[in-house]
């Protein structure tokens, strides 16, 4: 990325095709919405482009395209809502609403898991516990990288992540039991 | 160590990202501790089985969206090299603000360039980047699953420098391989731009004759006879002799290998 | 995660199976699994003719009809010959379908037993589709808006009602293409070695035309703005009495704009003539 702030535009296509799948499943994963997240991957790229200079090298780059997301995420809440004002718990709070049944049951997966039961725990997972996971699990982000992002130490960073996880657990397996009885 | 400190520590042993010494602690932990020995295999199935949903894919357009806006800043590029953009009252609102953005940078160039009268360092920087912008959506555009993206990934490496050889080679590679006859047809028309410069000619010379042998559909053969005839390309001949001889070879076909040679001597 | 049909093995697993009234008519329910992702479907093989349409529902329905090819395959007493006074109703005729990450894919191979199956598979209109065929007879695609890929050996290639881009091969077929409505940024690319590429656009789209008929002409109602053309090249050859004689080319591909131009649409044949009609 350090090439795209020195002004190798092109560099952009590159990162396009390395992260949009990525960045895309993020956004999906934090509102449900598929259009929408399109909308905002195309945002990101854009803001890419148009504060290519406000890169720092010694950034991590990852870090830094997921901070642009939760910016344009944020942004994109704080244009359809009147309130003025939102920070990003409401942003991930928002989500609740726009939540719609999901996908129907799918097929029950090896190891033993019951993977639509998993979807609808993660789904009842509270905001800021799943974007953690999200960014963690799926995204392969660096412990270091989600701590630039979120703008706490890498230690608050593990041990969110690990109460992020047994809360997943709880719901899962309430999920489980309630299917039981 | 203490439960408290194993904790935090286990996703890292899920995720195989801790460090040697605190492997050794965490390890030992384990070892000595009943409660978090069965708490890391419970909730590491759980960890590993996330792995298990299914991914959503983004639609086609996204990535079509992203490049018509790469478009728009190189379009807003040229136009900055001459004069400001002509028609930018047709653009979608996003387009021009690309495009904007790029003016921002250009104009300023370009007034440079016309103050002192020197080649505008900036202006040539980012043609520079242009280039090397084409080739990546050229070579991404080639890869993609859709017969009409490679189509398009196909007419923009018209776009690169015909030096260019990682586009070159990605020409070849479709003409070899692509599934589709549509698209190897128009891959064997986009080489003819590199068998006009120097730093790539004998490559894309050698491809076309490498392809023939490999080719099975008449419509593409034809193309490639074609070319190679326009090439006065002797290494091909053994090949041409063979298709004029091979009954099973469509007469269309055996008739226009036939006029290459002769074509050729 | 493959859900598999296999045609006499898991036809009792499905809901959806109908045997016609005629020999040997089938019809067959395979839902894609995600009806808010992209769709597709690939169609590989097949002997006989066959058509896709998009229609209003959610899955791909796939119903064919067996029939009796007539000639040498058809070896009287053979394992896939009907026993005096019985016939066929269903069996495994080397038909697979299979869905797998909301991709259909149809796979009939052979001929076995001197078979021929008529084919028509239904689609939402909104699924890419991906069709070849080495075999088979006509083929035919109708009301379909994602992006279509046919090739077809031997027969005729039809295309109605399009709206997504189209890409499309025949070798000893004409190419016969309709469309509604055109992607503003779709490549689209129609060849034939033996036929006619006939193709209907409608009227305000906006393309930059390549065409390339070797033994044919180019008509069109367009107003197309012929760009710069190499000079044509006089060229020596032997007629077929071993005399030589001057032929004039215009060699390689013609290419024009309509509209002021826009995505490149190729049109080649070799043997055929190339149409152009505004809708
Ligand atoms: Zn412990």
């Amino acid at each position: 990325m350090a090439e795209v702030s020195a002004g190798q535009v092109a560099r952009l296509a590159l990162l396009f095709e390395r992260h949009h799948r990525a960045l895309f499943r993020y956004f999906v994963s934090m509102s449900n919405h598929r259009e929408q997240a399109e909308d905002l991957v195309q945002e990101v790229f854009f803001r890419m482009l148009r504060y290519r200079t406000s890169y720092d090298p010694a950034q991590s780059f990852t870090a830094w395209m997921y901070q642009i997301a939760r910016n344009a995420g944020v942004d994109q809440v704080r244009k359809r809502s009147a309130v003025q004002v939102v920070d990003i718990d409401t942003y991930v709070d928002r989500r609740a609403e726009l939540v719609s049944a999901s996908a129907g049951p799918e097929e029950s997966a090896s190891r033993g898991q019951d993977l639509a039961l998993l979807r609808r725990a993660m789904d009842q997972l509270p905001e800021d516990k799943r974007e953690i996971l999200v960014l963690s699990r799926f995204q392969g982000m660096k412990h270091e990288d989600i701590a630039e992002v979120l703008g706490c130490e890498v230690g608050t960073v593990k041990v969110r992540v690990y109460r992020a996880i047994r809360a997943l657990e709880q719901i899962y397996f309430a999920l489980e039991r309630e299917k039981v009885s | 160590m203490t439960c408290e400190q194993a904790k935090p520590r286990m996703t890292d042993y899920w995720s195989l990202t801790l460090g040697e010494a605190e492997q050794k602690e965490f390890s030992a932990h384990l070892a000595s501790c009943e409660a978090c020995r069965s708490e890391v295999s419970r909730v590491g199935a759980l960890w590993q089985s996330l792995d298990l949903l299914p991914l959503e894919e983004p639609s086609g357009k996204v990535r079509e969206r992203f490049y018509e806006m790469l478009g728009a800043y190189r379009q807003g590029l040229a136009s900055a090299e001459t004069q400001p953009a002509k028609r930018w009252w047709t653009m979608p609102a996003w387009q021009m603000a690309a495009a904007a953005a790029l003016l921002a940078v250009g104009l300023g160039a370009g007034y440079v360039a016309r103050g002192n009268g020197q080649p505008p360092a900036e202006v040539s920087q980012l043609r520079e980047e242009v280039a090397s912008m084409r080739q990546l959506v050229a070579l991404s555009l080639m890869q993609q699953q859709s017969a009409s993206e490679r189509l398009k990934g196909v007419s923009w490496s018209y776009q690169v420098e015909p030096s260019d050889t990682e586009v070159l080679n990605a020409l070849v590679t479709t003409v070899n391989h692509d599934p589709n006859v549509n698209v190897r047809l128009a891959a064997v028309d986009a080489l003819r731009p590199f068998t006009g410069s120097p730093a790539t000619h004998l490559a894309a010379r050698n491809a076309v004759v490498q392809a023939l042998p490999k080719e099975t559909a008449p419509i593409v053969q034809v193309a490639l006879i074609d070319f190679l005839a326009e090439l006065k390309e002797r290494n091909a001949a053994p090949e041409l002799r063979r298709l004029v001889s091979d009954p099973d070879i469509d007469s269309g076909v055996r008739k226009r290998a036939e006029w290459a040679l002769e074509r050729m001597q | 995660m493959i859900k598999r049909v296999g045609i006499g093995i898991g036809l009792a697993a499905l809901a959806a199976v109908q045997l016609g009234a005629q020999e040997g008519r089938q019809q067959i329910t395979m839902p894609f699994r995600d009806p808010s992702m992209p769709r597709k479907l690939i169609v590989e093989g097949g002997t006989g003719s066959l058509t896709i349409r998009g229609y209003q529902g959610q899955d791909a329905l796939i119903e064919y009809t067996g029939r009796e090819i007539p000639g040498a395959n058809n070896r009287r007493g053979g394992r896939n010959d009907p026993p005096d006074g019985m016939h066929r109703i269903g069996g495994s005729r080397g038909l697979d379908i299979t869905e797998e990450n909301n991709t259909v894919r149809v796979n009939s191979q052979g001929i076995f037993g001197g078979t021929a199956r008529d084919m028509v598979i239904q689609v939402p209109a909104q699924t890419s589709v991906n069709v070849k065929t080495m075999f088979g007879g006509i083929m035919t695609i109708e009301n379909i808006s994602g992006d279509i890929e046919a090739e077809n050996f031997n027969g005729q290639v039809t295309i109605n009602n399009a709206s997504g881009s189209v890409v499309a091969h025949s070798m000893n077929g004409k190419i016969l293409v309709s469309l509604d409505r055109v992607a503003a940024d779709k490549s689209m690319s129609f060849s034939t070695f033996n036929g006619d590429v006939d193709v209907t656009l409608p009227a305000d789209t906006k393309a930059r035309f390549k065409m390339r008929t070797d033994f044919g002409d180019i008509f069109t109602d367009f107003d197309v703005k012929m760009e710069a053309n190499a000079a044509p090249v006089v060229e020596e050859e032997k007629d077929r009495k071993g005399k030589s004689r001057r032929r004039v080319r215009v060699d390689g591909t013609q290419s024009g704009t309509i509209n002021g131009g826009g995505p490149e649409m190729q049109f080649t044949t070799f043997n055929g003539r190339i149409l152009i009609h505004k809708k």
